[in-house]
């Protein structure tokens, strides 16, 4: 275990509204994110000395520095990041050094992008061809991109699809898999309020949709939106202090790479770049067992993607990860429930860091749900009346639903792709 | 067939570590990595190789015939370019002649020039050449040879 397990603590998460045109700065929706954030925690916001933040490198977000400035903080530690969904298991690990090493008391990570309306991942959709101000203008092609644009691969459906199909054919599943996904995450988020997608969808509803890159359809892919996130981490020491029950840190990897270079040449083993190596290590780190895990959030940018990562991080044999979604295991009352926000293909896109905010809630009974007093951690348990709450695993299986205990301890994992990815595991 | 595929919207950029991939592209030379010290063969082009770490590195040729060892259809476009190709299938492509001693494949990737029905996991594809306006660059692409004796084709 790592001697740092359970020192550190999130303390406080805040959000902006998921939209598709946010019509406002990136800098704008990080202050609101952090100032929610500060607000939950009971801190104020001066408090606050430490910020970092990733943003992609097509420079998709403010800076650290920026923020410290708008909102007159001084910090004594200030760090951005390049990387996408790589990236937010990273910080919160980077974080917890930076607090250890007496860099700082109090920081605040957050993700803000105009995701949909600004710059998009891939750089979205093609401009009109001819001229004018909408004609498209020849596409740069250097680095990796010098292999793959003139291939026709550009944007995460083509660079992902690749894995994707590479998997299905490895292990013999089919779409129909990948809907299984889709509508089971689709039936969390119809009691998330803030989910952007809340309507129910069918597996015929995932199979007639247009395809965008074979073997993904539309209800495949995650969503594109404009959001900012924060997650603000102390002491548990400090934490003992603040407005909520802290939910601690207990390790898992922080940003683990890959061999070979990933997608376009990846190997048909897609679990062999670096998730399944860090399996063993990540649970060791954080002194857990898989069996103590009570809920799961799986980076789902796309339908395989947890799948993948469930057999990878061993909740399911390798080949079984088709078969493990099913039968209603990963829903909200199943054995292991995963992302149960309906994740980025449902509740929105925050480059990952919406799985940190929903395993923090459901650890502290505080799910964001239809029910009139969440915050105070008041649940119905009804899904069809809108309860979003997990129970521990201990109620799920005895059937309590008469004041049952929150979730105890969260496993997350994040990335994506072959190249490179995290792992965060929290108790309460 | 995929539809015409606009070279011209495409920024060509190689580097100092690829020039001699690209370069050999131009001369229908379709090259791969290669370490002079252990023979290792690898793609995409890089400084240094990845199995030994010399900085010792060439090329070898290969006769630019394979087998499509994965594939992917895009049907909706994310490229200017290719917006008239759509629905195009990019293959990744095994070079059996490259193919490492210890059994790791090589694999380069290509617009292949058919259509999906042809697209088969274990087909086999030889090379061919685009030409981008005012030959900016060269693009290898691939097109399918014969039957595949036990292929793969995405149902769904």
């Amino acid at each position: 275990m790592s001697r740092v397990s359970g020192r550190y603590c999130i303390v406080g998460i805040g959000e902006t509204e998921y939209s598709r045109w946010s019509g406002r700065t990136t800098l704008s929706m990080a202050c609101e994110a952090i100032l929610k954030a500060a607000r939950d925690a009971g801190l104020a916001v001066d408090e606050i000395d430490g910020i970092t933040s990733h943003q992609t490198a097509a420079g998709d977000s403010c800076t650290n520095d920026q923020v410290a400035t708008a909102l007159g903080i001084r910090t004594n530690v200030g760090v951005d990041i390049l990387g996408g969904g790589n990236s937010i298991g990273q910080l919160v690990h980077q974080s917890v050094g930076l607090l250890e090493g007496g860099h700082c008391e109090v920081i605040a990570i957050f993700r803000s992008m105009n995701g949909r309306s600004g710059v998009r991942m891939g750089g979205g959709a093609p401009t009109a061809r001819g001229s004018g101000p909408g004609a498209a203008r020849p596409q740069l092609a250097s680095g990796i991109n010098q292999y793959q644009i003139p291939w026709g691969i550009r944007g995460a459906p083509t660079r992902f699809a690749m894995e994707a199909m590479a998997y299905l054919h490895r292990y013999g599943y089919s779409t129909l898999n990948m809907a299984e996904l889709a509508v089971t995450q689709r039936r969390a988020a119809t009691n998330n309020p803030k989910a952007t997608r809340r309507e129910v969808i069918t597996i015929d509803d995932h199979q007639n949709s247009r395809w965008i890159t074979k073997p993904f359809r539309l209800l495949d892919c995650c969503q594109e939106n404009d959001v900012a996130a924060c997650l603000i981490l102390t002491s548990a020491e400090r934490a003992r202090d603040l407005a909520q029950p802290p939910v601690y840190i207990l390790g898992g990897n922080a940003r683990a790479s890959s061999y070979r270079p990933d997608w376009v040449w990846a190997l048909e083993d897609v679990n062999a770049g670096w998730s399944r190596h860090v399996g063993e290590r990540a649970f060791a780190n954080a002194g857990i067992d898989r069996g103590d895990v009570d809920i799961v959030t799986m980076y789902d940018n796309f339908t395989t993607t947890p799948m993948k990562y469930l057999e990878a991080f061993g909740f399911c044999g390798e080949g079984e990860g088709g078969a493990f979604i099913g039968d209603g295991r990963i829903g909200l009352d199943g054995e292991l429930p995963q992302n149960t926000n309906g994740g980025q293909l449902s509740e929105g896109y925050a480059h990952g860091a919406g799985y940190l905010i929903e395993t923090t809630r459901q650890l502290r009974g505080q799910a964001d749900d239809y029910c009139p007093g969440w915050a105070d951690g008041e649940h119905s348990y009804d899904r069809a009346g809108g309860c979003r709450q997990v129970r521990s695993r201990e109620d799920r299986r005895s059937g309590n639903r008469d004041n049952p205990s929150p979730p105890t301890i969260s496993f997350s994992v994040g990335g994506g792709g072959t190249a490179q990815g995290w792992s965060v595991a929290l108790r309460r | 067939m995929p539809g015409p595929i606009d070279y011209s919207l495409i920024n060509h950029q190689p580097d100092l570590d690829s020039a001699g991939w690209w370069e050999g592209a131009a001369a229908h030379r379709l090259l791969v990595p290669s370490c002079e010290d252990c023979a290792y063969r690898w793609f995409p082009p890089g400084p240094v190789c990845p199995s030994c770490r010399s900085m010792n590195l060439g090329w070898r040729e290969a006769e630019g015939r394979g087998v499509i060892a994965n594939y992917v259809v895009v049907c909706h476009p994310v490229l200017a370019a290719f917006r008239e190709a759509v629905p195009y299938v990019v293959a990744l492509v095994e070079l059996p002649d490259c193919a490492n001693a210890n059994g790791e494949p090589v694999r380069i990737g290509g617009v292949l020039v058919d259509d999906e029905d042809a697209a088969a996991i274990g087909a086999p594809v030889e090379v061919v050449y685009d030409h981008a306006p005012d030959e900016a660059f060269v693009v290898p692409r691939w097109r399918v040879s014969g039957e595949a004796a036990d292929g793969w084709r995405f149902e769904n």
